[in-house]
């Protein structure tokens, strides 16, 4: 068995090893990252980590460089203070941080940023992944912060909570307080009532009872008034809205056993039922309460994937450089883009050519060249040259901005399907009130002393609470399992659609394919030694930041390089032992190319001859195969904005029949509306900001860990570990979560027949009614536990 | 039994402060973060940990 890394866990290949002395003892590493990050870990002492964790961490980046530089930008006061909350020196920041697998994790944190002069506070939430960090704005630089918690192979980002977040935990702090109240109160009013209901302490005088009622009428008052306050308003909101909901029998159930039991208290004649009330509002609670926190998880989960990097621009004002922030630039200021960096702001290009990398836009990741005259967007990275652009539309104008909007009115037009529950417990909440209604009306009849209390009977035996758990209980935990496998849903009633989709759309770029260059196939002239011409080759390209390189950055690169020059769109030239060698394309090297390497793309060439020609292509993800033979039961189509005869070789490969190529955001999103308005159930897997619209509009979508901000934003599950097999995954828990919820909705509605009658014939007492509505609420909660495996 | 008309409003005050703790550890998000302060208890800390900052000790740990 191969070893595997002691930081992360992977295996490491033998021919590239890396030890350092942990623990004690001599221990192995799969790559420089890992092994620098456990140094430093061991170097501060907290060596402990590795004793602590409970999951290996994850594998750390190498070129840290890249990154640190990246941070640089927080440094500056306008851009932090976004995030920060200043008083005095202190300042207050939230961070999302990625690579945190247990709770070893936030004690590492913890213990690291704690050392550093000038930090006052730390906390980090381990179920969040977020920190939040006080510190003295005089003595530490905010960058400083990032890069020690980078040191030990974490990645944070500022991050500022959403308004929707804030609301829900909220919410959630409310939900405790009141289950906490609720829970507490119970337990007392229950103590009381157990003696008096089974005469424990032998004959109890009525005297003592009557004390017993006004104390669980004390207790009990805040229960009422505080923990169930939220049916009142939910059912009142629904009976306002001219419908009925399960909180409408709820509300009535709780209110009648409260007043009538207030008016036997003080009258001192009658029966009461405090404990039943405590109890039954406690148990609603706790199930709301579940559902409740498993959907504010998911949500804080998903909002720390959207990265949010404040683009900053370089303004040229006469002869001076000032950084500002893009969303500050207006028309016809003019932007200088290095090499490199991020264009900040649609504009004209004024001086100076560079290459750019629209992906963002188009899904594409080959290189387009520019030059003066012609328009660059927001959103693109120039990778090669320096650019003088005059800005022609602010931010808020930008292609970028366009598309973002098209994506939210895609939202906001998103049909809400009513789901299944619902609809369903209309019908049966009418059923309920006017059973107990009727029954009411003829116990008066018969015997009126007990007509109320066979109502309320009815009304809590008949409560739809298990019929209401049915389904979120089922969604939770399938949600839950997905979640361990890498699969986040920010959506749970997503699961329900995706058992119905027949119509799959996928994208191709950085979906189906890898969404880079991938070194294929080399050819090499018969005198040269092929990996000798792979490593010149690497060393070469391991100065250029074209795409193509990125195909050599894996291999050695042993040689070192003089006089390198890169030409744009063309290809590379330098000098290595004397001689001077060119990479690139057929038209940079300028040669007459052997029969052997017609198919090649990329060639290496010396002043005479070509030594070696290497096809690169953008190579198709391996778990796309899988995937296509999992689903070509249902209807399968390749949208790309690639052109054709590209997207019909990758359709070819993969056998989907269907394909269209040349597709705009809004081309795209015309096929899908197309496809729903024929009554098609539509899943969309994307990946870019192109894929956006599409995303939000087809009525289940998923994207890739990898994928960009926006299709996170708009998509409905996220494959974090970018294996498109995993949807296959999702459609069978999507499956499975369907069969449990109509098992659980048959036992609750069966249950609540069985007991109607007993109830309407005054058999049940409330609170027999309140511990079988329990028991069935338990029965089905513990069904949907078992999706857990 | 009229020892019971003291001890339950004791018992009851004793609810109530009870609730009042509760409050305020949901108001002090002490709920906040279920998974990570339940092990925390078990990270020893409180170990004298100043010789092993400047030179961590190899023989410390042998597993």
């Amino acid at each position: 068995m191969q070893a595997k890394c002691f930081h992360c866990g992977l295996q490491v290949a033998p021919q590239f090893t890396y030890h350092t002395q942990v623990l004690g003892k001599q221990q192995t590493f799969c790559c420089p990252g890992c092994c620098a990050v456990a140094d430093a870990i061991v170097n501060n002492g907290l060596e402990d980590y590795y004793h602590y964790r409970s999951e290996f961490a994850e594998k750390a980046s190498e070129n840290e460089d890249d990154i640190l530089n990246k941070l640089k930008v927080f440094d500056d006061d306008n851009i932090l203070q976004e995030f920060v909350e200043a008083q005095d020196n202190n300042s207050e920041i939230q961070l999302t941080i990625s690579g945190i697998n247990c709770a070893a994790c936030g004690w590492l944190i913890e213990k690291q940023l704690a050392k550093i002069q000038g930090i006052n506070k730390v906390g980090v939430n381990v179920s969040a992944r977020r920190a939040t960090v006080t510190w003295d704005n005089q003595q530490l630089k905010f960058s400083q912060i990032l890069e020690h918690i980078e040191k030990i192979g974490y990645h944070a980002k500022p991050f500022q909570a959403e308004q929707h977040e804030a609301t829900f935990r909220q919410e959630n702090k409310d939900f405790l307080k009141r289950l906490g109240l609720a829970g507490l109160m119970t337990m007392q009013v229950m103590m009381l009532n157990i003696g008096v209901f089974f005469d424990l302490f032998g004959h109890i005088d009525a005297q003592t009872k009557q004390y017993f009622n006004w104390i669980s009428l004390f207790l009990t008052t805040p229960v009422i008034l505080y923990s169930a306050s939220e049916f009142y308003s939910s059912a009142w909101r629904a009976l306002r809205a001219k419908v009925v909901n399960m909180d409408v029998p709820i509300t009535l159930a709780l209110t009648l056993t409260y007043v009538s039991g207030v008016f036997a208290t003080i009258q001192n004649n009658g029966q009461t039922y405090f404990e039943s009330l405590c109890m039954f509002v406690f148990f609603l609670l706790t199930s709301r309460y579940l559902e409740h926190s498993a959907r504010y998880k998911a949500s804080q989960l998903s909002a720390n994937m959207l990265e949010y990097m404040p683009t900053t621009a370089n303004l040229i004002e006469g002869n001076k450089l000032t950084p500002v922030l893009a969303k500050s630039l207006v028309v016809e200021q003019l932007v200088l883009v290095k090499s490199g960096e991020m264009v900040p702001v649609d504009g004209v290009i004024i001086e100076g050519q560079g290459q750019l990398d629209e992906a963002m836009l188009t899904g594409e990741f080959d290189l387009v060249s520019k030059s003066i005259g012609e328009t660059v967007f927001a959103g693109t990275v120039n990778q090669l040259g320096t650019l003088t652009i005059k800005v022609n539309k602010s931010l808020k104008h930008s292609m970028l901005s366009q598309i973002n909007m098209l994506q939210n009115k895609a939202l906001l037009n998103k049909p809400k399907i009513a789901t299944l529950a619902d609809q369903f417990s209309q019908y049966f909440v009418m059923a309920v009130l006017v059973i107990s209604l009727s029954s009411y009306i003829i116990w008066l009849q018969i015997d009126a002393s007990q007509a109320l209390w066979v109502t309320i009977s009815i009304l809590i035996a008949t409560c739809p609470c298990a019929l209401g758990l049915a389904t979120p209980s089922a969604l939770s935990c399938a949600v839950a399992h997905l979640n361990s496998k890498g699969v986040l849903l920010k959506r749970a009633d997503a699961l329900e659609q995706i058992s119905q989709v027949d119509w799959i759309a996928l994208d191709k770029t950085g979906t189906l394919t890898e969404g880079k260059f991938t070194l294929v196939n080399s050819f090499c002239d018969k005198n040269q030694d092929k990996d000798e011409c792979l490593e010149l080759a690497a060393s070469l390209e391991q100065f250029s930041s074209h795409p193509i390189a990125k195909a050599f950055a894996e291999l050695p690169r042993g040689y070192s390089v003089s006089d390198f020059s890169a030409e744009i769109g063309q290809g590379v030239t330098g000098n290595i032992n004397g001689v001077s060698y060119k990479l690139g394309s057929l038209r940079y090297i300028q040669m007459d190319v052997p029969q052997l390497m017609q198919s090649c793309n990329v060639f290496l060439s010396t002043q005479d001859k070509v030594l070696c020609g290497f096809l690169l292509t953008d190579k198709i993800r391996s778990s796309s195969v899988e995937l296509i033979n999992e689903l070509n039961t249902k209807h399968l189509i390749l949208l790309s904005g690639d052109i054709s005869p590209v997207v019909e070789d990758v359709a070819n490969t993969l056998n989907i029949r269907d394909w269209l190529a040349h597709q705009t955001p809004e081309d795209k999103l015309n096929v899908i509306k197309q496809a729903q308005a024929d009554k098609h159930v539509v899943l969309m897997v994307g990946d870019g900001i192109n894929d956006g619209p599409v995303l939000a509009q087809a009525d289940v979508s998923v994207t890739l860990g990898a994928g960009s901000d926006l299709a996170k934003s708009s998509a409905d599950v996220i494959l974090l570990d970018n294996s498109l097999e995993k949807i296959s995954l999702v459609f069978s828990i999507a499956k499975r979560c369907k069969v449990k919820i109509i098992q659980n909705m048959s036992w609750a509605l069966g249950y609540n027949l069985l007991v109607l009658p007993l109830a309407v014939c005054g058999l049940l007492s409330p609170w027999m009614a309140v511990v079988g509505m329990s028991l069935s609420s338990f029965i089905v909660v513990v069904n949907s536990i078992r999706l857990l495996k | 039994m009229s020892i019971i008309y003291v001890l339950i409003p004791i018992a009851m005050l004793l609810v109530f402060i009870a609730v009042a703790v509760f409050f305020w550890a949901v108001k002090s998000n002490q709920f906040e973060d279920l998974e990570r302060h339940g092990s925390s208890i078990l990270f020893d800390d409180d170990l004298p940990k100043k010789t092993n900052k400047t030179q961590p000790n190899p023989n410390k740990h042998n597993e």
